[in-house]
């Protein structure tokens, strides 16, 4: 326990990561407001958000997303020590009571280090989140 | 009221920022992480990755929207985010040096895009740890608003 597992075996490009399902609510942003120090009242406070969110509603925190992103990445380099870089762009609001899927897909390998393309996807089928990360073999 | 360009090259006073076993445990679970190094009470314990986040993006933008010749407002949105790690990761008990800096501003449409850098080095050994690029994006208050065409929305956090 005390080292990192290694990477899944024959990584390739195409190789799918597995992905992983998320619910925003109430307790998901709070818990993350907390944990990350963004106390901004658009992830919990209905009244506020009701008045400046893009949705009307309350929406999750973009790192939180970003988190879940660069947790499936993580989990399928073999822990954080191989994660070189992760960037992503917020491309939709994530709105409470909905549940998004993040995963990735390999799109290059070179010099030991694999690059992969990260999404969040809604229950739409809509992209809230589009990112590159790399990783080392 | 638009950003000032001038402002790009900036840094803001260097802070500190002491890595916890709790913190790291309390960001562990906000993300239903499971790797048990995350919450682990021996010298195995690591951070995730966007850990740096709880550090990088309140604290590492305070200075940025308290300058008063810089111009922020508070329509805006997070639109992307880049980490760039260092060598190793970050565990507790780690002290690591954080200096913000405006790398970019640019408009694009009737919005205003900042790009603020953190870069974050461990204070026993000044290795870089983790930089951080936050792109904020600050809606309709582009110079030329009134003329230009309506970008298109593509921050949402």
């Amino acid at each position: 326990m005390s080292e990192s597992s290694s990477p899944q075996p024959a990584v390739e490009v195409g190789t799918e990561l597995p992905s992983i399902e998320q619910v925003s609510n109430l307790t998901t942003s709070v818990m993350y407001a907390g944990a990350s120090g963004d106390f901004n009242p658009l992830h919990y406070d209905q009244g506020f958000a009701g008045q400046v969110s893009p949705t009307g509603g309350i929406i999750a925190h973009g790192m939180f997303s970003m988190g879940l992103a660069s947790r499936v990445l993580t989990a399928f380099a073999g822990g954080p020590e191989r994660v070189l870089e992760v960037q992503v762009r917020f491309t939709r609001p994530w709105p409470l009571g909905t549940t998004s899927t993040f995963g990735g897909k390999v799109t290059a390998i070179e010099d030991g280090v694999a690059t992969v393309a990260l999404t969040g996807t809604n229950e739409s089928g809509d992209r809230i989140l589009k990112g590159t990360g790399r990783i080392r073999l | 009221m638009a950003l000032n360009p001038d402002k790009v090259g900036t840094t803001y006073p260097t802070y500190t920022y002491e890595v916890s076993r709790e913190k790291i445990r309390d960001y562990a679970d906000a993300l239903g992480e499971t790797d048990p190094r995350y919450f682990s009470e021996g010298d195995d314990c690591v951070a995730p990755p966007t850990f740096a986040a709880s550090f990088t993006i309140v604290k590492g933008g305070q200075a940025a929207f308290a300058d008063p010749d810089l111009g922020t407002h508070p329509t805006l949105v997070h639109g992307a985010q880049r980490y760039v790690f260092g060598d190793r990761p970050m565990r507790p008990g780690d002290v690591l040096n954080c200096t913000p800096r405006i790398a970019d501003i640019s408009t694009r449409g009737s919005n205003e895009f900042m790009v603020t850098e953190v870069a974050c080095v461990f204070a026993d050994s000044g290795e870089p740890a983790v930089r951080s690029e936050a792109t904020i994006v600050f809606l309709g208050s582009a110079p030329a608003a009134a003329d230009a065409k309506p970008a298109t929305q593509e921050g949402a956090a």
